[in-house]
């Protein structure tokens, strides 16, 4: 045998070697690719840039800690513009090009939609911007998670919260003629009726309707203490409100997640002094002690984040705790395992993106708390402790 | 070059492709549907049959508009009539895919004759506000009518099937969604080779001339808008079977206008047009995504920054096809057309 068969053979052997070390290598540490159905164009567009940079700065965070166990976070968004067609493309396409763990939805309808195909592949956990009590049922969608409370969740905390402050009172629930708004109005009735309130005023209002004297007209007849809004980001909330100062009401006025925003609120102008509602997470400008994520984001982005930013970025940590907790069990990463990882998140501390530490229940977290706005210092302030529904 | 064709006789001028060159084209294209979803993957396949189900319904609308002078804004929710009717037919009795495209095509086809009716009365911008009524009148029924379409949470159907076979995944629907197009886009082009076809270009023309010329307006009109909506509801029936999930809002206003856009940036009165104009609206707005994709690499936020650019500039090249080729993407088409068969001599 020639020298230079033997140094070509040794050579070969080493490069064989060396790849395989290497792919062994890569094997292990793969990227975890988290896929995403954003709205950033479109009517949820609002949102949706904020989700975006949530899920942008925590995969951040995760990696400059040295990834998931090692294994770096990979997000990779496609805009939708709110569509569902948009969104399953979206997802075709980016599940066709990347091995996907993790995937954010940016609608209940295309939760909906996607959720048997995500069953059937088998290989991730399906996340986003839709907090729907339908799909907080591990059986019917045993690969979903919900990031934060359910719509009824949210009204549950509210009324805990009124049943508190005033035992018996009488609470009006307002909400849109949509998937969304109609949403926690069964479960909203159930929950008063437990806590020995009396929700007997339910209006419900056409999707973009402006005009909303008569339904104003009924809140003054039935004089509620409380008012809950669902189903709305901004308006008609203030019309309401200022139409029923301007009929002398004292009624308390409520709203729940999306109707949340610090700076959406503040557009209200005046009528926003007093307005309470629930938000699972801690505002941006929260003095929390003891918060370094909080810090973190703040040294990141100089300026106001919206509720939708905490949304995204809690939707990453959660799913980034999930897929540790699957790694360190020494199981495939694949729906079933990641989905169990959530299970078993227990009293996880969020470093002050929840004030307290959260626990996963069915496929969602039932906390949040309640604030009302500040007109003087143009803020949401707390107005109760953190609120777990059990 | 080919100078023309020579026509011998009426059944030759009236023939849907004239040339042995188009009839092979089209042979080719027939290989080439068939062939598609052993070539690409899942996406590619996904967006093919959304581009055919918005061609079904965007030549349903064509028929009523760009053929009859009809405008109409409730494209959308005819859809929305076809879809609830497969997914109502196929979660409470099983019945065979093929039926219940058929029962929901026929379902839309009454729908539309009754939002018809105004057209005798009312055209142009008044039809198109009575349609709108029409379409909000249907959304109402959608969202209220708990116990049949689900109220506004909706219907989750099961997925058709095809001797035991269950059509889930997009390469799978193709084989329902291509023929079904194929064939309602032959029976719109051989529409127009008929009497009634003729007739509805005649009242899109002059109506009252048609009248003259022994066309009845009721009649005609109220079956130009029982064909569109039959194309309305089969494309809405494909797409429950597409989607599986089905909501009041599922189907907006805001798709009646894509529609209508559609058949303008197309061009109105042309089948080709109403093809062209659905890829066009379907398509570019992933290619302008794909364009943005080829960024994030070296530019990581590009996905956020260039959304809201993409959206303009989507709605700039409407305006701009719309400025320089007010006839549609058909005539753009067409010209070409022509350049290749004057080649080398100029058009």
């Amino acid at each position: 045998m020639s020298i230079f068969k033997i140094a070509k053979q040794v050579t070969g052997a080493l490069l064989a070697a060396g790849l395989l070390s290497g792919a062994a290598h890569a094997e292990d540490k793969k990227d975890i690719v988290l896929g995403g159905s954003i709205p950033m164009t479109g009517v949820f567009a609002f949102a949706g840039v904020g989700i975006h940079a949530g899920i942008t700065d925590a995969t951040k965070i995760i990696n400059d800690n040295g990834g998931i166990e090692g294994h770096k976070l990979v997000y990779v968004p496609e805009d939708t513009a709110y569509k569902v067609d948009a969104s399953v493309a979206a997802f075709n396409k980016i599940t066709s090009q990347h091995d996907v763990n993790l995937y954010y939805g940016d609608s209940t309808a295309f939760s909906k939609t996607i959720s048997p195909e995500v069953d059937r592949l088998g290989k991730m956990v399906l996340t986003g911007a839709s907090f729907a009590s339908e799909l907080n049922d591990t059986k019917k969608f045993p690969n979903i998670f919900i990031p934060g409370p359910t719509y009824t969740d949210m009204i549950g905390i509210l009324l805990n919260h009124i049943a508190k402050e005033k035992p018996g009172a009488k609470v009006g629930l307002v909400h849109s003629e949509t998937e969304f708004g109609r949403d926690p109005v069964e479960g909203a009735k159930a929950t008063a009726k437990e806590l020995g309130l009396d929700m007997s005023l339910i209006i419900s209002t056409a999707p973009g309707g402006v005009d909303v004297s008569t339904e104003v007209l009924k809140i003054r007849r039935a004089r509620p203490d409380f008012v809950i809004f669902h189903g709305y980001v901004l308006a008609p909330i203030p019309e309401f409100i200022s139409q029923a100062r301007a009929m002398g009401l004292k009624t308390k006025f409520m709203g729940t997640f999306w109707s949340m925003d610090n700076s959406m609120v503040g557009k209200m102008g005046d009528v926003a002094d007093g307005f309470m509602g629930v938000m699972p997470y801690n505002y941006y400008y929260s003095e929390q002690a003891n918060a370094p994520m909080l810090d973190k984001i703040r040294s990141m982005r100089d300026t106001y984040q919206s509720n939708a930013y905490m949304q995204g970025f809690f939707s990453t940590m959660m799913l980034s705790e999930a897929v540790r907790n699957t790694i360190k069990a020494g199981k495939e990463l694949n729906g079933p395992n990641i989905h169990a990882g959530l299970q078993q998140i227990k009293d996880f501390d969020t470093g002050g993106i929840i004030g307290v530490p959260v626990s996963v229940k069915g496929n969602s977290v039932p906390i949040g708390r309640v604030y009302q706005y500040d007109l003087s210092k143009k803020q949401m302030v707390p107005a109760s402790d953190w609120i777990r529904l059990d | 070059m080919r100078i023309g064709t020579a026509k011998e006789n009426y059944t030759a001028d009236e023939a849907l492709f004239d040339t042995n060159i188009q009839r092979g084209w089209m042979i080719a294209l027939m290989i080439a549907l068939f062939a598609l979803p052993f070539m690409t993957g899942q996406y590619a396949i996904y967006l093919v049959c959304l581009v055919m189900i918005n061609i079904v319904s965007t030549t349903g609308l064509n028929i009523l508009t760009g053929f009859t002078g009809l405008v109409s804004l409730g494209q959308a929710a005819f859809m929305g009539v076809g879809a609830y009717t497969v997914a109502i037919m196929e979660i409470n009795l099983g019945t065979p895919f093929l039926l219940n495209l058929l029962i929901a095509g026929s379902g839309a086809a009454l729908v539309g004759i009754v939002v018809g009716l105004p057209s005798l009365r009312v055209k142009g911008l008044y039809l198109a506000i009575a349609t709108i009524a029409a379409s909000v009148i249907l959304h109402f029924i959608f969202a209220n009518w708990t116990s049949m379409t689900g109220g506004v949470s909706g219907l989750s159907m099961p997925p058709a099937s095809l001797f035991g076979l269950e059509l889930v995944q997009p390469d799978q629907v193709y084989w329902i969604i291509m023929p079904i197009t194929v064939l309602m886009l032959f029976g719109a082009a051989n529409l127009f080779r008929t009497r009634i076809g003729r007739a509805f270009i005649a009242i899109r023309d002059r109506d009252i001339s048609a009248e003259v010329l022994g066309i009845r307006l009721l009649r005609f009109k109220l079956l130009s808008f029982a064909i569109s909506s039959f194309y309305a509801g089969v494309a809405g029936g494909l797409w429950a079977y597409f989607f599986r999930v089905i909501t009041p809002e599922s189907f907006p206003l805001l798709m009646s206008i894509f529609f209508l856009a559609a058949i303008i940036v197309g061009g109105m009165g042309s089948i080709l047009g109403g093809i062209l104009g659905a890829t066009f609206m379907t398509m570019v707005p992933e290619i302008l995504k794909m364009m943005v994709g080829v960024l994030s690499p070296i530019w990581p936020d590009a996905v956020a920054v260039m959304s809201p650019v993409r959206v303009v500039v989507f709605g700039a090249l409407i305006i701009f096809f719309l400025i320089f080729e007010p006839d549609g993407l058909a005539e753009i088409w067409r010209n070409i057309r022509r350049f290749f068969h004057l080649w080398p001599f100029k058009t």
